[in-house]
């Protein structure tokens, strides 16, 4: 079966930490290689602000991962995200072959720093999402 | 970035009144890229709506990717639905 160019980006829960996502990272990376698949790219982007709360979370750490498998391999990988808890939410895209590989970190904003919240109802409405 | 839109609404665009362009097709190495939130984002209004192609001048073919673009951003997060939740 032909294989195909794909990317997945994997939000991780952020109890998991830096190490702890990293670790995780590791863990898909071998999980893709067991399926037959060729990871040609890993990008950790890191903490990042969501735009807004996924399990009542509000930030994730980010993970791209750029490789070759099959289709089957790919229903596979998802079938085993979808498992992993620490997984908040992730997107497979297929790529076209002649794309370049992704460009490190799109444009990130500025770390925020570390703010104070109280519980609920506390979204900033003004300050919204990546619109500049 | 998203400038075009405010200076040209002609009341009449019968003959005169700049033509839109879209940035796509003007700027070659521009990449429609679920990723990118930065550049989405100025496809967005306020509300976090898609600015339909009529205001941003747009052409069809990019508007649809750029659609795609934006609710793929959305999934993982990188752009709101809304900004509408308490």
């Amino acid at each position: 079966m032909a294989d195909r160019r794909y990317e997945t980006l994997v939000l991780i829960h952020p109890e998991q930490g830096e190490p702890g996502s990293k670790e995780l990272a590791a863990r898909i990376r071998t999980l893709i290689e067991e399926q037959g698949g060729t990871v040609s790219q890993v990008q950790e982007w890191g903490f990042r602000d969501l735009a807004f709360l996924v399990t009542k979370q509000r930030r994730a750490f980010y993970v791209l991962f750029e490789y070759r498998a099959t289709p089957k391999a790919l229903q596979e990988i998802e079938r085993n995200l979808t498992l992993m808890d620490p997984v908040l939410r992730f997107i497979s895209v297929r790529q076209a072959e002649n794309a370049p590989p992704a460009a490190l970190r799109p444009a990130r904003r500025p770390e925020r720093e570390e703010m104070e919240f109280e519980e609920g109802g506390d979204v900033d409405l003004v300050s919204e999402g990546e619109s500049s | 970035m998203a400038r075009e839109r405010t200076s040209s609404r002609p009341p009449r665009r019968r003959g005169m009144g700049r033509r839109k362009v879209c940035r796509f097709c003007a700027d070659k190495t521009m990449v429609i890229d679920y990723k990118d939130a930065r550049t989405l984002g100025t496809f967005l209004s306020e509300r976090g709506k898609i600015i339909p192609a009529r205001i941003t001048g747009t052409c069809s073919r990019h508007q649809r990717r750029l659609t795609v673009a934006v609710k793929q951003a959305r999934t993982v997060a990188l752009l709101p639905y809304t900004t509408a939740y308490p």
